[in-house]
């Protein structure tokens, strides 16, 4: 049971812990995985997780209820002492137009949490911005490509953006020429 | 036409007509307006667009002091969704008519009408 006081990723390793003890496998994406990374850079409130699996409703309920979480909305839970809400969007796990077949798995103790890769939480973030022109989001993608140099394979994200261009051309080339230029590469 | 002779491929022709409205828009349209843009009440509009926003396909967003709803270019469906509903809105030209005739953008002040 999480009390009061509990961190961010203290929720984020009992929550996905819980689920996998129900067969459940859950990855944490959005800017939640973004300030799994940059922690003092990135603070988010929502805990975003996409259910690989996709066990029925009552075995989530039984499962969060275990750590003190309460349903309170379709996908939606929330702790009574913890300013921190769960969220479980639909689904499939994806960024843009493909599909994310791979994440990392942290381990801490007897936990476990599996966490979108840096280089999958800079695309994450960056279409955030592109599709949306969120300046928090594409500031969380910029902290994560920079503190996980060796972790983010940029070329993959370049080629990701251009693949994302082609299928739709209403995004803008200039917001991937902004992302590159702000982590001090030529697009 | 009646909605009964339609194809109801998203469960029913509210929602039918509500996707095929936001795939003709650039940048959205308030609850209130896309209601009256598809002949259908705020209410069940509002209903609709919070389903297909659990669902991902459209989101509403801020702006200003209103919600605008457009559809979520970040799902990753949403090329072949926006071709399906610009073929969809052949069961519609009502809606296709209206869409041609709304003005997104303001005017600048002064422009001649």
């Amino acid at each position: 049971m999480l009390a009061a006081g509990a961190s961010l990723i203290d929720v984020e390793f009992a929550v996905c812990s819980v689920l996998a003890q129900a067969g459940e496998t859950a990855v944490l994406c959005g800017g939640s995985a973004a300030a799994f990374y940059v922690p003092t850079e990135y603070e988010s409130l929502d805990v975003d997780f996409i259910l690989h699996v996709g066990k029925a409703r009552h075995t989530l309920d039984h499962a969060l209820a275990r750590v003190g979480y309460a349903r309170v909305a379709e996908g939606f839970y929330e702790h009574p002492q913890l300013p921190f809400a769960i969220e479980f969007p639909i689904g499939p796990l994806a960024i843009g137009r493909e599909e994310v077949t791979g994440w990392r798995t942290e381990r801490r103790h007897h936990e476990l949490l599996h966490v979108l890769t840096p280089t999958d939480v800079v695309r994450d973030r960056f279409l955030h911005y592109w599709a949306w022109k969120d300046e928090t989001a594409f500031r969380a993608a910029v902290a994560v490509a920079r503190a996980k140099p060796r972790e983010v394979d940029l070329e993959a994200v370049r080629a990701w953006c251009e693949r994302e261009m082609e299928a739709d051309r209403t995004y803008d080339p200039e917001d991937v020429e902004r992302l590159f230029a702000a982590l001090d590469l030529t697009p | 036409m009646r909605d009964d002779l339609r194809p109801a491929l998203f469960g029913s022709a509210l929602r039918d007509r509500l996707l095929t409205r936001l795939a003709l828009s650039q940048n959205g349209l308030h609850v209130r307006e896309l209601a009256r843009q598809i002949d259908s009440s705020p209410t069940a509009v509002h209903r609709a667009v919070i389903a297909l926003e659990h669902a991902g396909i459209v989101v509403s967003r801020l702006v200003g002091n209103s919600r605008v709803v457009v559809l979520n270019r970040r799902w990753y469906g949403a090329v072949e969704l926006r071709a399906l509903l610009e073929r969809l809105a052949a069961a519609y030209p009502e809606i296709r008519e209206r869409a041609a005739h709304y003005r997104e953008r303001p005017r600048r002040i002064g422009k001649p009408l």
